[in-house]
């Protein structure tokens, strides 16, 4: 059964020796993450996450009230307020994004979560949702995301949102 | 995407180094009891987080894990004599007993005080189901003995077989947290494999190729969702659990056996990778036995008296394009488990994490490298006994589940991830 076959092709070269071989050439961040903060308890944690640095993403929080009108008639546009202070939409802001990062800590944003999850399918922008369950049962707030999140992390550790984060090199 | 200090906290297990102490926590699988099958057997040489060992079984059956180099000029006890309650090594006569005293060392006079004052490093070892188990540990913190299902059901339920990794234990690992592979690589075996075909659930993957994923925090580990769409409106989960270290389990299909993994650092380049299938309620049939020890479902086919797979790095996993092109087998590459070992050996000895490009699909193993390094340095920083150390941590399933739609997977299989010994595993 020992049949090399493709020996000629470099197959033992997957040493650590072999390692320093490779092409080394610096990685672009990804194009751009989202954070949006659903309500007060994740916009505490969103903030604190948005003073690091970051490469290209950027930090909103809900503004209230949080619905604008449905602008084309099928999915509904949101008010964001950027962390530095600006305000913006979700229409504008997903513009151009990879990820949207949805942040919860109460199913207070079960109404905006829809309306990400609603504009990112349009778009085929990524959804992700970091449930910070702190203790408490987070049962109704997993439900209000999970159908708007094609990835939902429920933690008891707000560290994971900038962890998460730093994985995506966001 | 890692940084280089945390890639080497989390890849490095010798002796000393955060994680290596990390892993001394835990009984961790040294061993298929078939390795030391009767008393006054060949010894076995065992490497184990970075510490070269000799394993042996003495003429009473007590099983010991010493230090591999005799005391005397440092040669390998492998070449010993296993005889009268000790190893002798061959060079020169000294002999050790299961806890690594010396009992004798023959150029000394008889009744000799000498051999009293050498003493080799030993740790325990315990037979629990089919595997010997080994504590690293400091002997004051050692913990009860492993709980996981798969080594307490009866004999004629389960099977463990072994095969050796040329990969650091972490990329490893890591295949048995990420659900999003096996639509892709694994995809011909849910058709064709003896152990898996046929399960009603398999229809939910083949129809929808981009499942949702939940993670959530178990007592020891995490468990890991991954929803697909099912009929009326329903969801199709597969859960996964991850006991710390390196535990993990694959979801049931169907009444077929259930399986899964221990991801054993040999040393920083090597692991070993555990496959056990065991079914909670049955005799696993002869059928179901031949098939694994073939090398199906998750199992490897073996070089006999190895526990090398005869598909290896040496002959490109035996790599077959037309298979490939007739979509047989997605990579190429024949059986599960060595389709995961092509694609973790290719990534390096050790994966340079710095290079990732890693998406939100990936947030289980994202947030198992978190829990291993806080873990870590948690251990290293104040001595806080990490997850998974406590048997009752151990005793989780894997699950295959039909649920309404607004059911949290977590709260409503509480049942159907807990080991109820005696009760049939929650399968589609
Ligand atoms: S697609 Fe995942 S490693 Fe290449
Ligand atoms: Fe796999």
């Amino acid at each position: 059964m020992n049949r090399p076959i493709l020996l000629n092709s470099c197959a033992r070269a997957a040493t650590s020796a072999e390692a320093r071989f490779r092409i080394n050439v610096p990685i672009a961040p990804s194009r751009g993450t989202r954070v949006v903060a659903l309500d007060a308890g994740a916009e505490r944690v969103v903030r604190r996450v948005a003073e690091q640095p970051w490469a290209t993403a950027r930090f909103f929080v809900c503004k209230s009230p949080t619905l604008l009108a449905q602008s084309n008639g099928e999915v509904a546009d949101v008010g964001l307020l950027s962390t530095h202070g600006f305000e913006s939409r979700l229409s504008l802001e997903l513009a151009g994004a990879d990820v949207a990062m949805m942040v919860a800590s109460t199913d207070d944003g079960a109404y905006a979560a829809r309306a990400i999850g609603d504009a990112c399918t349009l778009r085929g922008t990524m959804t992700a949702g970091v449930v910070l369950a702190g203790g408490r049962d987070a049962g109704e707030t997993v439900s209000a995301l999970r159908p708007h999140a094609r990835v939902l992390l429920v933690t008891y550790d707000e560290q994971d949102v900038s962890e998460l984060l730093t994985a995506l090199r966001a | 995407m890692l940084r280089r200090e945390l890639n080497e906290l989390l890849t490095q297990t010798g002796p000393g180094t955060p994680m290596g102490e990390l892993f001394r926590q835990y009984w961790i699988p040294a061993l298929l009891a078939e390795e030391l099958p009767e008393n006054d057997c060949p010894p076995v040489r065992v490497k184990l987080l970075s510490e070269r060992l000799i394993a042996f079984r003495d003429s009473e059956g007590r099983y010991g894990l010493i230090d591999e180099f005799c005391a005397h000029r440092g040669a390998s006890l492998w070449f010993g004599r296993n005889e009268e309650g000790g190893l002798r090594c061959s060079y020169h006569g000294w002999k050790y007993d299961v806890t690594g005293q010396c009992v004798e060392v023959p150029s000394e006079p008889d009744n000799g005080t000498f051999c009293a004052t050498v003493k080799l490093t030993s740790y325990p070892l315990v037979k629990v189901g089919d595997i010997l188990w080994a504590y690293l540990g400091d002997p004051a913190k050692r913990p009860g003995l492993p709980e996981f299902e798969f080594v307490h059901v009866p004999s004629e339920q389960t099977y463990t077989s072994k095969r050796w990794q040329e990969s650091n234990w972490l990329q490893a690992l890591e295949g048995g947290i990420d659900s999003s592979h096996v639509t892709w690589l694994h995809s011909g075996a849910l058709k064709t494999d003896p152990l898996f075909k046929g399960a009603k659930g398999n229809q939910y993957n083949i129809g929808d190729l981009k499942p949702f994923f939940e993670v959530a925090e178990a007592d020891g580990g995490l468990f890991v969702g991954a929803r697909r769409n099912a009929e009326d409106g329903k969801y199709y989960w597969r859960i996964t659990p991850w006991i710390m270290p390196s535990f993990t389990m694959v979801p049931p299909r169907g009444d077929h056996p259930v399986h899964g993994h221990f991801w054993v650092p040999i040393d920083d380049e090597n692991c070993w990778v555990y496959t056990f299938d065991y079914h909670p309620v049955r005799a696993l049939t002869p059928a179901e036995l031949q098939a694994m020890k073939a090398g199906f479902g998750v199992h490897s086919e073996n070089i006999p008296g190895t526990y090398r797979p005869v598909q290896n790095k040496d002959n490109d996993y035996l790599m077959d394009r037309e298979a490939q092109k007739r979509g047989e087998h997605y990579s190429g590459v024949r059986g599960i488990a060595i389709q995961d070992a092509s694609l973790q050996e290719s990534m390096g000895p050790i994966v340079d994490r710095t290079k990732e490009r890693l998406v939100p699909a990936d947030s289980g193993i994202i947030k198992a490298r978190q829990k291993l390094r806080k873990a870590a340095i948690a251990l290293r920083d104040e001595g806080v006994t990490p997850p998974g150390v406590d048997p009752a941590h151990h005793r989780v399933r894997s699950a295959a589940i039909v649920l309404p739609r607004a059911e949290s997977f977590l709260e409503s299989c509480g049942d159907a991830v807990t080991v109820i010994p005696g009760t049939p595993q929650t399968s589609v």
